[in-house]
């Protein structure tokens, strides 16, 4: 019996050392788990937390009293940069109001490299298109000039295309904090992780509305579960989220864990784009800080967690308010909100901004942009360091030139149903590309008629002849030896090349054997600017040329005189600039600044410029081309609404391949060109094809028209001169004179040849007359 | 002929008169008081600004007087010795009105401030081009290219 007794007792001290053992070994191997989950944890949560998507943005927008302005651009520009349109006079940040003379507008702060403005209630007069006056509301006083933000245009995503906004806890207001703790995890202060109190409270509440009304997982195990956990129901995802739980609780302060949570939830979704975090949530529910939000939006907030894209006030207001008067009724049950304030929170409707989900905006800039970043930044550095990056980019600029673009080819197809091709990929294509010549600001840029369809930027990419395009070059190079006046051969001849011959041959059978250079450059002649060419020398020209920065290879041969080697379109307008520079070439300007997420200045560029030619010659090139508008071939600017100065050139390549027109004045320059990628014909002119591309786009802009001119330089001198001999006029002798430009030390000092006897007769008697008259 | 000897004289004196006349008024003129602009690095300036300086000006577009704003903007920002920032508000004025010359003269001094020669020399010239018609800008922009010239060497 004592034998049994003492067997039995082993039995149990061995089960009890087993089972002790085995409790001992289990504790350790969490332990042991909870210390493997630690180093995870830390080495998340010590490092970059979040990929931020790094943000381009469009360069800031002037206005100014007495500025001329397209109100439909600046009315679609207001809406996306997110004023709300209000019925009263705007009290917040952000809203708008709006009536046929004027618009009130409460500016947003915003912050630019070493600039950061403060928001003010301003109103904007308008006097039919032009702003009257600008006045700050708030101390009733003028002002001269108004800098609205600069707009987003693009981000760079990771694979995971999130948007997230990041905030401290100490930025966001108690009673979003109560919401969310009302909504998700009220005992969220005092339980370790987990909260067998909620779970059970959980069940019973489900079981009570026989529906699930609400989840059991604290916001610590919640935040386990989207930082480093599938969202797959298994048994060993929960327990695993239950040991992660516990050993984030033992890590991090409770505030920490908080903070963590609330820039990390998922919130909603902008068309491809995740809504991730309070902060980004806040400006895409309410259009606002979430600093600045109000009780219900907090609960609106706060009850989106639950089901963003279910309760989400843009696909169901009612069922989103009633989810937000829970969380309100919730924050009432703790206390945390009065009864009074309840009452009043929740007759209130749900008030969400709304926004508009826009297509890629200026794709192709971006992919410009993207090439320069990319020399700076890798693609991970791009998609996850939340980089701020500052463009010339003016979307209103922008929108006008794919807008312009668009009717303009619309319009070539529709008058010429040649020209239309069902597949896409081969349809018409057209470019423009915008800039401001004197500092190379890249305003705008339409590499393609649709980006969708092809990417191909046909301003950065395309290597196209410029045909007369390229004329202004020619000519530049003949200003040592010739003038404006100077008489040129439009003689056919023949020419070898190679041992071949080349026959040039005019646009159009002319009768005229002799003509001025400016005639020739404004009626595009072939044959005289040949003739030019020949004279200068083949040399002379690719040796100026090569000062305009094209990159692509130019061959001696006479006809590049007609722009027969490949230009890439950005370079040729580039190489325009200096006729409206005082003969300087900037170099094209898309990115300005980077700012790290801390707004520290990472990457700053300027403007930088070289002198190509001289002031003076820039000068004449600019009046030559003016004529080309006044006189040429591109009179019919004037019928399409373009009353202000303007020097310009058309140009089209043989057979009809390639249209072209780049105009500018002394504040904004713009090339168009037009035709297919393959090669095929146009059939239209450069005139007919691409000028009134131009003439839409500058309608459309008129804040950049100032309708002035060049000011004449000193080294240019103002003669009147034979139209016939291009030498000095005689007057009452020659029958066409005319005003001409020259440089001061090229000026002719001979007088009219062709009416020259005459002349010289004339001139004696004056001379007798003259003498007579002093006795 | 003697007659006509007499009117070629009397003429002569009118013209002489009207002159002399001419001139001995502008001298007796109310002089205009002028800020005497100063040169960066030489002496600080003080006073109005571009702004204030210029908005009376009659004949200034409402383009001219916001682009001047920006001016002034600018040159706060090198009074601070900020070239990058001046630089970058200097850029739009000149976008705005590209014939305002005091935007060349401070871009050549903040590219100056930066050690840039090369850009300091093209928005000297440029600043000459704009600035012939004023004298006292004029000079500031001679004194300016000889210290372009010092630091280059």
């Amino acid at each position: 019996m004592a034998k049994k007794k003492r067997s039995i007792n082993i039995t149990l001290k061995r089960m009890l050392t087993w089972y002790l053992s085995t409790i001992i070994l289990i504790c350790g191997l969490m332990l042991v788990y909870c210390w493997y989950l630690s180093i995870q944890i830390d080495k998340r949560f010590s490092g970059r937390r979040w990929s931020i998507p790094s943000k381009v943005y469009s360069d800031t927008t002037i206005l100014y009293p007495g500025q001329k302005i397209n109100r439909t651009l600046l009315n679609e520009k207001l809406r996306r940069l997110g004023y709300r349109e209000v019925a009263h006079k705007p009290v917040n940040k952000g809203e708008l109001n709006r009536s046929a003379s004027f618009i009130q507008l409460y500016l947003q702060n915003f912050i630019v490299p070493s600039r950061y403005k403060e928001g003010i209630p301003v109103q904007i007069r308008f006097d039919e298109n032009r702003i009257e006056s600008i006045t700050n509301l708030n101390i009733g006083q003028m002002l001269p000039i108004l800098e609205l933000e600069p707009e987003e245009v693009g981000l760079f995503f990771g694979p995971q295309r999130e948007r997230r906004q990041l905030v401290s806890i100490d930025q966001i207001p108690k009673q979003l904090i109560y919401a969310v703790l009302a909504a998700e995890d009220r005992r969220f202060y005092t339980h370790k992780g987990l909260d067998p109190k909620g779970i059970l409270r959980a069940i019973y509440t489900n079981l009570r509305h026989a529906s699930i009304r609400q989840g059991g997982s604290t916001i610590t195990q919640q935040l386990a579960k989207n930082y480093f956990l599938t969202h797959k129901r298994t048994f060993i995802r929960k327990l695993k989220e239950l040991f992660m739980s516990i050993t984030i609780e033992v890590m991090y302060e409770k505030n920490e864990i908080l903070e963590i949570y609330l820039n990390e939830i998922y919130l909603g979704q902008k068309a491809s784009e995740a809504i991730n975090g309070i902060g980004e949530a806040s400006f895409f529910y309410f259009g606002k800080p979430v600093s600045n939000l109000s009780l219900v939006e907090a609960a609106t907030l706060a009850g989106l967690i639950r089901g963003p894209n279910r309760y989400s006030p843009y696909i169901d207001q009612d069922r989103c308010q009633k989810r937000r008067n829970m969380v309100l009724n919730a924050m009432f049950e703790q206390g945390w909100i009065s009864d009074e304030e309840l009452k009043m929170a929740l007759v209130l409707p749900v008030m969400a901004v709304g926004y508009a989900s826009y297509g890629k905006k200026a794709p192709y800039f971006m992919d410009y942009l993207s090439e320069q970043l990319t020399l700076l930044y890798s693609p991970q550095d791009l998609s996850s360091l939340g980089l701020s990056i500052y463009t010339t980019l003016d979307t209103q600029v922008q929108m006008a030139a794919e807008n312009a673009l668009k009717r303009g080819l619309d319009s070539l197809e529709k008058s010429n149903p040649e020209l239309y091709r069902t597949d896409p990929q081969k349809q018409l294509q057209g470019a423009v590309i915008v800039m401001q010549p004197k500092t190379g600001y890249v305003l705008a840029m339409v590499g393609g008629r649709n980006y969708s369809v092809s990417q191909f930027n046909r301003i950065t990419q395309a290597r196209r002849q410029p045909g007369s395009a390229f004329k202004p070059f020619v000519y530049l190079s003949g200003l040592d030896k010739f003038t404006p006046a100077s008489i040129l051969s439009n003689e056919p001849r023949t020419y070898e090349i190679d041992g071949k011959e080349w026959m040039p041959q005019n646009y159009a059978p002319m009768t005229e054997k002799r003509i001025r250079m400016r005639d020739a450059l404004a009626r595009s002649i072939n044959l005289a600017t040949v003739d030019l060419a020949m004279k200068v020398g083949i040399d002379q020209i690719i040796d100026t040329v090569s000062k305009f920065g094209f990159s692509t290879p130019i061959k001696p041969y006479p006809s590049i005189a007609l722009g027969s080697f490949e230009v890439i379109p950005l370079e040729l307008a580039r190489a325009y600039c200096p006729f409206a520079a005082d003969g300087v070439l900037p170099y094209p300007l898309a990115l300005k600044e980077v700012l790290d997420e801390n707004d520290v200045v990472m990457e700053q560029r300027h403007m930088s410029i070289k002198q190509v030619t001289t002031t003076e010659k820039a000068f004449i090139m600019s009046s030559l081309l003016q004529s080309v508008v006044e006189n040429g071939t591109a009179t019919s600017l004037k019928e399409m609404g373009i009353a202000f100065p303007v020097a310009a050139k058309t140009g089209t390549t043989n057979d009809f391949r390639d249209a072209w027109f780049v105009g500018y004045t002394p504040e904004i320059l713009a090339l168009i060109w037009v035709g297919f990628d393959d090669g095929a014909f146009i059939h239209a002119s450069g005139s007919k094809a691409a000028l009134p591309i131009w003439a839409g786009l500058l309608n459309a802009l008129p804040q950049y028209v100032s309708g002035g001119w060049f000011r004449m330089p000193p080294g240019v001198v103002k003669r009147v001169v034979c139209s016939e001999s291009g030498q000095l006029a005689v007057e009452d002798r020659c029958p066409h004179p005319i005003e001409e430009y020259f440089l001061a030390d090229h000026v002719p000092e001979e007088y009219c040849r062709i009416h020259g006897d005459q002349a010289s007769f004339g001139r004696i008697i004056d001379g007798i007359k003259g003498f007579i008259d002093k006795f | 002929m003697g007659l006509k000897v007499l009117l070629i004289s009397f003429k002569m004196v009118i013209v002489t008169c009207i002159f002399g006349l001419s001139m001995v008024l502008s001298g007796c003129a109310p002089a205009v008081m002028k800020s005497s602009p100063a040169v960066y690095g030489e002496t600080p300036r003080e006073g109005a600004g571009e702004f204030e300086e210029n908005a009376e000006k009659p004949g200034l577009s409402p383009r001219a007087l916001a682009a001047l704003q920006l001016t002034e903007q600018g040159r706060m920002f090198l009074e601070k010795n900020q070239p990058d920032d001046a630089i970058g508000i200097l850029e739009r004025a000149l976008n705005l009105n590209p014939n305002n010359g005091r935007n060349y003269y401070y871009l050549a001094e903040a590219w100056l401030m930066k050690w840039n020669i090369g850009q300091a020399t093209e928005f000297n010239r440029l600043a000459e081009i704009y600035l012939k018609d004023d004298s006292e800008w004029l000079n500031r922009v001679i004194l300016q290219r000889e210290r372009i010239k010092e630091q280059g060497q």
